[in-house]
């Protein structure tokens, strides 16, 4: 291990590599001087399996998918997938509202998805696509914030931390990878709101829905949006967009969980069945109908 | 029925197109997992059936896997991949125990098996997870993942043939869902006893779950294991 410039402190989980084809990373110098091949290579920690085929890339976005609707249905495979989040930027701050189902092909794998990462106290990601890509690659960003905090003394941008995370998604394109997601917080600059997505997209902007559901939630959204809402008038806005979104996607449902981001962090504002905003609005409409 | 007719419409569609042939890396061999959590226990339960295709190849093969003595890991899917996530697990297992000079936590144990699953995210284990243990405050954990790591706790938890069979049947008993009454507190025993029934509904309509099932309750002393036999048709 002492060859590649690394001394491990603590016995190192890279022995498990030992004799694996690990993905080939291109700019790693020190293995054209050994001249190694790559199967007596000691496994690099931090990079991953692919399969021993003439096109990985293309192997992978084939069979690995955890591609929205029914896009994996001739996978062997499913993962979990499926959603409605929503986040938009008003006068009091940014309102991010999102759902809890997950669901593989046609089977619900659960409800009670958290699909707002609470990253650190003054970050928030949402999660859309493929549930692990997300959760995973978030808990990474998560990392990469904090060892930014403690190199440089002060909290990292917003807009720095979406594009590390855009920066990654690129560097994996095409392996299928399936990840919609807002970078959301409140840094020197004010609120801001990034959308970055799986091929390295990266959008600044005032109101995004990404998810299966997304195009319900934008209809609601488009039609009641203001800047000038308030608070109370805010959250209302994104917990009936997710409302309507869970109501006609079915792979949408479970709780409506409710973020404000302030000033001084993030607020968890309310966790409502949706099923109990059917009612409420039920009885919304017929209490108008008779007044 | 159902599947006469099905025959009949595949083998229209059989001389309509050349069927492409091909190896595939991953073999479904069947099963049923489920766990229940509870106050100061947690209870698992996995059937012994291995079956690849129509053929059952043995009825007393495990899906139970102790990591440590509070904590422990049911799979079902492809046996190779699940045999093979188990060694990568005892060995981080060990090195973290060597490192550290204690066992590892069941909420770090479930970390870890996340990002061991995200690992081969692109070849994944075929393996369907269902991790079980006593957490650091002594209440029974329960945690459900996909094959590429997302994870959730959760009071209850199937994976396998069997979950679309288990999972009703827990959420309305244990879960309370779309009952009216207020949901029980229930003792361990009382759980091994619905697990068992959760299991015998299973086995009777899918063809991978039967033989015998294997209970294991985890407190805070330690596992306990016991079998029922189930239909071996």
């Amino acid at each position: 291990m002492s060859m590649f410039g690394m001394e491990p402190l603590v016995i190192g989980d890279d022995i498990l590599d030992i004799g694996s084809r690990k993905a080939v990373d291109r700019y790693c110098g020190n293995k054209a001087q050994i001249g190694l091949s790559q199967d007596l290579l000691m496994g690099r920690p931090g990079a991953f399996d692919v399969p021993n085929v003439k096109d990985p890339a293309l192997y992978c976005s084939s069979h690995f998918r955890s591609t929205c609707g029914t896009g994996d249905a001739g996978q062997e495979i499913k993962f979990a997938k499926g959603t409605t989040t929503l986040a938009f930027k008003f006068n009091g701050g940014i309102i991010v509202s999102v759902d809890s189902r997950a669901t593989q092909g046609n089977y619900i794998s659960s409800q009670t998805v958290k699909k707002v990462i609470e990253m650190n106290p003054y970050l928030l990601g949402t999660m859309a696509g493929g549930a692990a890509d997300c959760s995973y690659w978030e808990r990474r960003l998560n990392l990469q914030c904090r060892m930014y905090e403690l190199r440089n003394g002060r909290r990292i941008t917003v807009a720095a931390a979406s594009k590390l995370l855009a920066g990654t998604m690129a560097s994996y394109r095409g392996y299928g990878l399936s990840m919609g997601t807002m970078i959301t917080g409140w840094d020197e600059t004010g609120p801001q709101l990034y959308y970055v997505d799986d091929d390295g997209t990266r959008l600044k902007g005032k109101m995004f829905s990404v998810g299966s559901g997304s195009t319900f939630a934008y209809g609601v959204l488009d039609n009641y949006y203001r800047e000038d809402l308030t608070l109370e008038e805010a959250i209302d806005l994104g917990k009936r967009a997710i409302y309507h979104a869970t109501h006609r996607d079915a792979a949408s449902g479970g709780i409506n969980n409710l973020y404000h981001v302030t000033k001084d962090g993030w607020v968890k504002i309310h966790a409502i069945d949706v099923n109990d905003m059917h009612y409420e609005f039920e009885e919304e409409k017929r209490n108008e109908m008779s007044s | 029925m159902g599947t006469l007719m099905a025959s009949t419409e595949a083998s229209v569609e059989a001389t309509s197109k050349p069927i492409e042939h091909r190896f595939s890396p991953y073999d479904f061999n069947g099963g049923t997992v489920a766990a229940v959590a509870g106050p100061d226990y947690v209870v698992v339960a996995a059937d012994t059936r291995l079956s690849s295709g129509y053929e059952i190849k043995s009825r007393h093969v495990t899906k139970l896997h102790a990591l440590t003595n509070q904590c422990i890991l049911a799979s079902a899917g492809c046996k190779t991949d699940v045999d093979q996530l188990r060694s990568v697990l005892d060995i981080r297992g060990k090195m973290y125990q060597h490192n550290h000079r204690k066992p590892m936590q069941t909420p770090s144990v479930a970390q870890m098996l996340s990002v061991t699953l995200y690992g081969k995210r692109f070849f994944p284990y075929y393996a369907f997870n269902v991790l079980a243990g006593m957490d650091a405050a002594g209440v029974g954990a329960v945690y459900s993942y996909d094959a590429i790591g997302s994870f959730e706790r959760t009071g209850y938890s199937a994976a396998g043939s069997g979950q679309a069979y288990v999972i009703p049947f827990l959420d309305n008993v244990i879960g309370n869902r779309n009952r009216l009454e207020e949901k029980p507190v229930l003792a361990a025993q009382e759980v091994v006893e619905l697990l068992k029934d959760a299991f015998l509904s299973a086995g009777e309509r899918d063809i991978y779950t039967g033989d015998q099932v294997e209970i294991m309750v985890v407190t805070k002393d330690g596992i306990q294991t016991q079998t029922f036999a189930l239909k071996a048709d």
